[in-house]
């Protein structure tokens, strides 16, 4: 008797563990990310833009990853450059993700409007689709020679860039809500059109653009690299995983593999962590909500 | 069940324009046809709208390019802002420099370098076919190593190579094409030399292809410069091969999901109740399954293309991403204008190709049909 009440018990506390295990597990690295991001440049063994070595050591020693082409430390370069491309990715995809919803709800509202209005949104929302057509790295090289290359200039070109999905995404749920009988409900109580827009037609519209901002920010990580490889990025010492990577190339088409390896690591873990984990780590929220 | 209606004047069967004369003869063709006529006719719309967003987005970013081009020195005059304001277009109300770059633009003249001092428009042209060669090439791979390695997944679900293929597909977007390209020339250049050094497109030895087509590999071929092809070849292989391992992921997962929707679909029980061949069942899945995948490979052709511009000073090759990168050096805006709006021409005449693929694939897709659920 005592076995048979006993089993579902245990069971009951497995299966709580296991949640709790799926959900804890891909926090770790995402926190790991944020530690590294914060206070990577605090730790650094090497200042990342000084000249600390003779160059092209192996890794190993006390270079852990090395020494590159100029002789500065790898792994004090591409522990310091974390911040730069994380906090330069998250802002983007924030950025772009809020003005995507903005740009998406008032294209959606707008478009069955009738005259001048109407008109002009539903060119807007055709423009949003041509935009999808031109190549995001294209469009970002040219508008980065134009700003000129500074920390908030690249936020901008590339929120501005990648903001079009997210407007998408949110204009096609607003035009699938926004004909609810909860939103007419709404107007007829008199609330305004841009109150009831915000009260009752975000919350129902946000989420696939919520759910893609980690994509966003994986696209905002390779862009930044991108602009860094091609060297249209920030100048020169500056620490950042594309430039790194470019400065590697060259080295790696002669045998050394270091130089390259270690920042091409680090970036593709963190769009790894951000792009594939957070998704599964909300997803598990909601269905602890739901169940 | 869904049931396929057109609008009278459009009649895909031409019921209702049966009457004698040539007008019903040719109302009956326009019925059939209007749908890729009307999207091939709205493509110059298209590029026109693109110019415009260009020319805004340039003006609409913090900063004077006047100034960015001056750059350090500042011992510039009035006189030097005027010159170069007026080579950017910069000069005059926005409306009259709207006028101008769009009168400019639909007579085909991109402007003058700020640097070189050649035509804009001519310079690209001649670098386009190179790039363009390169990012076709690794489309049409992408496509067909997608459309191979689908039919595995979907055919034998439980081998391991399809679990692979899946893992692989779930990836998609996660390592960016200069990554795989870096490790690739290491691996397959400096360690195992199974390729050619990565610059140039040809060995210096060989013989220079002469210019017919534009498109180096196809110039080769139609001149019979077997020694340029075979070397031309070699040097493409590693950029293709990156690019299609970099982009296929973001194909093939989405033609899974279509497909084994479509495997499951009542069309594909019918064809299997009236004991259709499997070569039939899975041609009618694929038939059906397709239609997001080429949307997809309008996006990916984008990725290609970008890829391309990056590739290329990996594996200097040079040409369009090269002609772009010098731009970005010595700050040639006019350049880079040239630059943007032809790679966005490309980029939409890719897009009505996709178009016109899905609307031939799917009658449904076509403007004027519109499908209803009785």
């Amino acid at each position: 008797m005592a076995a048979t009440t006993a089993a579902p018990a245990i069971r009951v506390r497995s299966v709580q563990w296991g949640r709790a295990l799926r959900l804890g597990l891909p926090l770790i690295p995402v926190l790991l990310l944020v530690i590294v991001a914060v206070f990577g440049p605090a730790w650094v063994p090497y200042d990342p833009e000084r000249i600390v070595a003779p160059p092209y050591r192996a890794p190993g020693g006390e270079h852990w990853f090395g020494t590159d082409s100029n002789g500065m430390d790898i792994f004090s370069r591409t522990l310091a450059a974390t911040r730069l491309n994380v906090v330069v990715a998250t802002i983007t995809a924030l950025a772009a993700t809020l003005g995507g919803m903005v740009l998406g709800l008032t294209i959606g509202m707008g478009e069955s409007a009738s005259g001048v209005w109407g008109v002009l949104f539903r060119g807007i929302a055709r423009i949003l689709d041509l935009f999808e057509a031109v190549p995001a790295v294209v469009i970002a090289l040219v508008v980065v020679a134009f700003s000129g290359t500074s920390i908030p200039s690249l936020v901008l070109v590339l929120s501005i860039v990648l903001m079009s999905t997210q407007a998408r995404l949110v204009r096609t749920e607003v035009l699938a809500v926004r004909n609810e009988a909860f939103v007419d409900a709404a107007r007829m109580t008199g609330q305004s059109e841009a109150g009831l827009t915000i009260r009752h037609v975000l919350p129902h519209s946000a989420m696939p653009a919520m759910e893609n901002a980690p994509v966003v920010f994986g696209q905002a990580v390779i862009l930044t690299a991108s602009l860094g490889f091609l060297g249209v990025g920030l100048p020169p010492p500056t620490p950042e995983w594309g430039a790194m990577i470019a400065q590697g190339a060259a080295d790696a088409a002669v045998g050394r593999w270091w130089p390259a390896t270690f920042p091409s690591i680090a970036l593709i873990l963190a769009v790894v962590i951000v792009a594939f984990l957070i998704p599964r780590l909300l997803r598990g929220r909601r269905g602890r909500s739901q169940g | 069940m869904t049931d396929v209606r057109v609008s009278p004047t459009l009649d895909a069967e031409g019921r209702r324009l049966d009457g004698s004369g040539r007008g019903a003869a040719l109302g009956h063709w326009w019925g059939l046809n209007r749908w890729w006529i009307t999207r091939i006719a709205v493509l110059p719309v298209h590029i026109l709208v693109f110019a415009v967003i260009a020319f805004f987005l340039v003006r609409a970013v913090p900063g004077d390019p006047v100034l960015t081009i001056l750059g350090g020195s500042v011992q510039y005059t009035q006189e030097d802002y005027d010159r170069v304001q007026q080579a950017l277009g910069l000069n005059g109300t926005i409306g009259e420099q709207l006028g101008r770059y769009l009168w400019q633009t639909v007579q085909l003249d991109l402007g003058t370098s700020l640097y070189t001092g050649r035509s804009v428009a001519g310079e690209l042209a001649q670098r386009i076919p190179e790039t363009l060669e390169l990012a076709l090439i690794a489309l049409v791979a992408t496509v067909a190593v997608a459309l191979a390695a689908a039919a595995v997944v979907v055919l034998r679900p439980r081998s391991w190579f399809a679990r692979l293929l899946r893992l692989y597909s779930r990836m998609a977007g996660a390592v960016p094409q200069f990554i795989l390209a870096v490790a690739f020339i290491f691996v397959f250049y400096a360690t195992l030399h199974w390729v050619p050094a990565p610059i140039g497109r040809t060995d210096p030895k060989t013989p220079p292809i002469e210019t017919v087509t534009g498109f180096p590999l196809l110039d080769a071929l139609l001149t019979g410069n077997l020694e340029a092809f075979g070397s031309t070849v070699a040097h493409l292989v590693l950029p293709v091969v990156v690019m299609v391992l970099a982009t296929t992921d973001l194909l093939l997962k989405i033609l899974i999901a279509s497909l084994e929707k479509a495997i499951d679909a009542p069309p594909t029980l019918f064809r299997a109740a009236t004991g259709a061949s499997r070569g039939t069942l899975l041609l009618s899945a694929y038939r059906r399954a397709l239609p997001p995948m080429v949307t997809m490979s309008g996006v990916v052709f984008g990725h290609l293309l970008g890829g391309a511009v990056i590739l290329e000073a990996l594996f200097g090759l040079g040409a369009m991403g090269g002609y772009a990168l010098e731009a970005v050096n010595t700050k040639d805006m006019v350049a880079l204008q040239g630059f943007l709006l032809v790679s966005a021409v490309i980029s939409l005449i890719l897009f009505l190709v996709v178009d016109l693929v899905n609307m031939a694939l799917d009658p449904r897709r076509r403007p004027g049909v519109h499908v209803g659920d009785a």
